[in-house]
């Protein structure tokens, strides 16, 4: 991680908060320090790119709970763009920091009367939801969205994590399957779907776990977590009375090579075999099965 | 009724992967031995997790291996420490932390549950933000925190505040970096130098 120059100028400052914004960085710390350190002084040499910089820093001071610095920002926002729904929805968000929910669920409102289109400030009312600790109205609301916005993966994600929060893992799954859908091949939601179905439990959730982890480390043969989960659940299967005979040498066969792709993983990355090596194998050692 | 202290080290290291991550739940383990005297302490704790505690198989995975580093230190796991996401949410019950400290007291049955205040966490750090559940009697009961004695005291939280000035909390590694990184070392041998350097300067 990069540290903070001291001796920051301010074209430097604008050129990293530049490509915070170009690369997704949220950084909000990092941003409001450069902000309060150099870029503040010299906010009229921006030309365009203030208003921009304006927004990312109104956004970092309200991850920081700046408030006042939250508001100069909006105040310059909306002075500039008196009717843009983009600022009215950093507004609302000031106002979510202030917790006067039902002026920012006006504001939101306001928005999405003049534009049915914008997804913004429809999830902003999840976000709400969420904050007041009503995450069943929050699921609500998400799904209702969802119906509306049905590509929106960021949406799913978020519906996922909710479910989860409730303990309902079948349709957490669900939205893990519609994911996947739409990224085949990124091993991470198939290592998220297989974690879910391991946590419902029972042989049937054990057994879709396994394929899972197995598709995830077929899709990457580094992923820790997959490696990790496909033991567990080898383990789990091969000991389950359910398992048929047929089918346990087989697993068996699978906990072995996982159990060797771990152990692998680790004489690979870490140079020094000190302790760490020492926990793993103790791991290893009780879950591994007799073949 | 069991006497129970908190190393300097402990409550460092859970403030500081609090902070490490403000807009994430956290959780992870407490580690310590108890004394015939009926003295319970926790010396060391061990961060896990901030991505998705709701999923088990690597609480399972990060369950055994703490087991395994603390029976080599003599230490037990005692207990389970978490911060939750909304900043006004000190509960212990949801689903994610119960089945943690449910599988935690089936093997001691004086177990702890520290959660932080998150409302407490402010930048001069100039209050204790743990609050302090045991089990007894088939129960969690609140400690009241003045029953609690943490080593150094008001000390402790100025070295807490030195602590998060440094931005010492980039270098903490909770279970899940070191599953996204298997070479970062979940043990923070390292950071367990640092703090310990600083606590003494603040004694």
């Amino acid at each position: 991680m990069c540290e903070i120059d001291d001796n920051l100028n301010w074209t430097e400052g604008r050129d990293i908060l530049r490509n915070w914004r170009e690369s997704l960085e949220r950084r909000s710390k990092d941003v409001v320090e450069i902000w309060e350190t150099v870029l503040m002084y010299h906010i009229d040499k921006l030309g365009n790119e203030k208003y921009l910089v304006l927004e990312q820093v109104c956004f970092a001071a309200l991850d920081c709970y700046r408030l006042p610095l939250a508001e100069y920002c909006v105040k310059a926002l909306m002075k500039e763009f008196p009717g843009s729904s983009r600022v009215h929805e950093y507004h609302a968000m000031y106002l979510e920091a202030l917790e006067m929910y039902n002026e920012a669920l006006e504001v939101l409102d306001s928005i999405i009367k003049r534009d049915e289109t914008n997804a913004a400030p429809r999830k902003r009312r999840v976000a709400i939801l969420k904050a007041c600790g009503h995450i069943p109205e929050a699921i609500k609301e998400l799904t209702e969205y969802l119906k509306k916005f049905m590509s929106d993966q960021e949406g799913w994600h978020e519906l996922c994590n909710l479910y989860l929060q409730e303990q309902e893992y079948s349709k957490a799954a669900i939205c893990i399957e519609e994911l996947i859908l739409h990224n085949p091949h990124n091993h991470l939601l198939h290592q998220r779907y297989a974690e879910i179905k391991y946590s419902q439990g029972g042989y049937e959730n054990m057994y879709i776990a396994k394929a899972y982890f197995c598709q995830a480390i077929k899709l990457n043969p580094n992923n820790i977590r997959a490696l990790y989960g496909l033991l567990l659940a080898t383990n789990n299967l091969a000991l389950s009375l359910k398992c048929p005979v047929s089918q346990k040498k087989g697993t068996i066969k699978l906990n072995e090579w996982v159990a060797g792709q771990i152990e692998k993983q680790y004489k690979n990355k870490i140079a020094d075999k000190g302790n760490d090596s020492k926990y793993i194998e103790g791991l290893l050692a009780q879950l591994q099965l007799e073949g | 009724m069991t006497d129970i202290t908190f190393s300097g080290r402990a409550y460092a290291k859970i403030i500081l992967h609090a902070a490490k991550y403000p807009h994430c739940a956290i959780n992870g383990l407490l580690l310590g031995k108890q004394n015939n005297s009926n003295e319970l302490q926790i010396i060391d704790v061990a961060p896990l997790f901030h991505i998705c505690l709701h999923v088990t198989p690597m609480s399972e995975v990060a369950l055994t291996m703490v087991e395994q580093l603390a029976l080599n230190q003599g230490l037990i796991i005692a207990g389970y420490y978490l911060a939750n996401e909304n900043i006004n949410d000190t509960s212990t019950d949801k689903p994610a932390h119960r089945g943690i400290s449910e599988k935690i007291v089936e093997h001691f049955n004086h177990a702890l549950i520290a959660v932080v205040d998150n409302k407490k966490m402010t930048v001069g750090m100039n209050m204790n933000s743990l609050k302090i559940s045991q089990y007894l009697d088939g129960k969690w009961k609140f400690k009241d925190p003045s029953s609690i004695n943490y080593e150094g005291g008001a000390n402790l939280l100025e070295a807490t505040y030195h602590l998060i000035r440094r931005k010492e909390y980039r270098n903490l590694v909770d279970f899940d970096n070191h599953l996204d990184n298997i070479s970062l070392d979940w043990q923070n041998l390292k950071l367990n130098e640092k703090i310990d350097e600083v606590l003494k300067n603040y004694q």
